[in-house]
């Protein structure tokens, strides 16, 4: 849960960076006030260095003790009546 | 070690779903999932067939060899179990399942899936045994209590067998040694005389 929120903050981060250098720039005649390439550029750069410590992380396997695995299975009279009938 | 298994003799199944509604009982199974299901085939006419089934717990299972996440474990007894805590939903078990066992609970609208579901053979979860948070996601653990699973305990016609693998292995070659099969057994001929052969 805290490292999705490490996560999250980090893009939020990268994403106003991005913004912030491309409204910086001088504002060139007959060019948008917003360079698009530019912008998506470095909303890209920012996204996958924010990703990637995400991408590291192990995955989480089930990993299944002796109890879990053990063996319930047992010939109880229950079971023994069971088989007994299923005969007939 | 025994290995449980599951096996439905064709020949006595009567398609009277007592097999599912007490599967659906014993386990509390979500509305929309049926872990057990009756499949009848040539419907109607003569020399129909029924069969119950359910997961197989397969000795190699496929469900097991392509979930992404690895929530599948096998037990000593042979049973096939899963993760609900790890399960994503994906449905990668329910395309690579040969016989269509795992089922999803419909959690909203758009098709959004919920936790796998399928049989545990009566045998709980990862869970400790027998415990409230066990018997709330996998079902009843019949199996830790010395007793097998529902569907076959419930059979009328004992049909489903539930067991030991060679036990119940010995009882259904012990009932075609006395009685035949399809065709061949007996009130076939009477029922059907030779117009239906299988």
């Amino acid at each position: 849960m805290t490292a999705a929120r490490v996560t999250n903050a980090r893009v939020t981060n990268a994403m106003h960076d991005a913004w912030e250098t491309t409204m910086s720039k001088t504002r060139e005649p007959g060019k948008p006030a917003v360079d698009r390439r530019s912008f998506f550029k470095a909303l890209g750069a920012g996204a996958a260095l924010a990703a990637t410590p995400a991408m590291v992380t192990p995955a989480a396997a089930v990993d299944p003790g002796a109890e879990e695995t053990k063996a319930r299975y047992r010939e109880s009279e229950h079971v023994k009546d069971f088989y007994r009938v299923n005969r007939y | 070690m025994a290995r449980m298994k599951f096996l439905c003799d064709a020949d006595r199944c009567i398609e009277c779903n007592a097999c599912v509604t007490a599967c659906k009982n014993e386990n509390e199974v979500p509305w929309g999932i049926n872990r057990r299901r009756v499949v009848t085939i040539n419907d109607g006419k003569p020399g129909e067939r029924s069969i119950s089934m359910a997961c197989m717990h397969c000795t190699d299972a496929p469900c097991m060899a392509v979930c992404p996440v690895d929530c599948f474990y096998n037990t000593a007894d042979g049973v096939v179990l899963h993760s609900k805590d790890l399960c994503i939903g994906c449905g990668y078990c329910f395309y690579a399942c040969p016989f269509g066992a795992p089922q999803y609970p419909k959690i909203g609208n758009f098709g959004t899936r919920g936790k796998m579901d399928k049989c545990t053979f009566c045998a709980g979860g990862p869970e400790a045994d027998l415990s409230p948070a066990e018997f709330q996601k996998y079902g009843s653990n019949r199996l830790a209590e010395g007793k097998l699973p529902l569907c076959a305990e419930m059979c009328s016609t004992k049909s489903l067998l539930a067991g030991d693998g060679e036990i119940i292995a010995q009882i259904y070659k012990e009932r075609v040694v006395k009685r035949g099969y399809g065709s061949g057994a007996w009130g076939w001929q009477t029922a059907y005389k030779e117009t239906i052969a299988i």
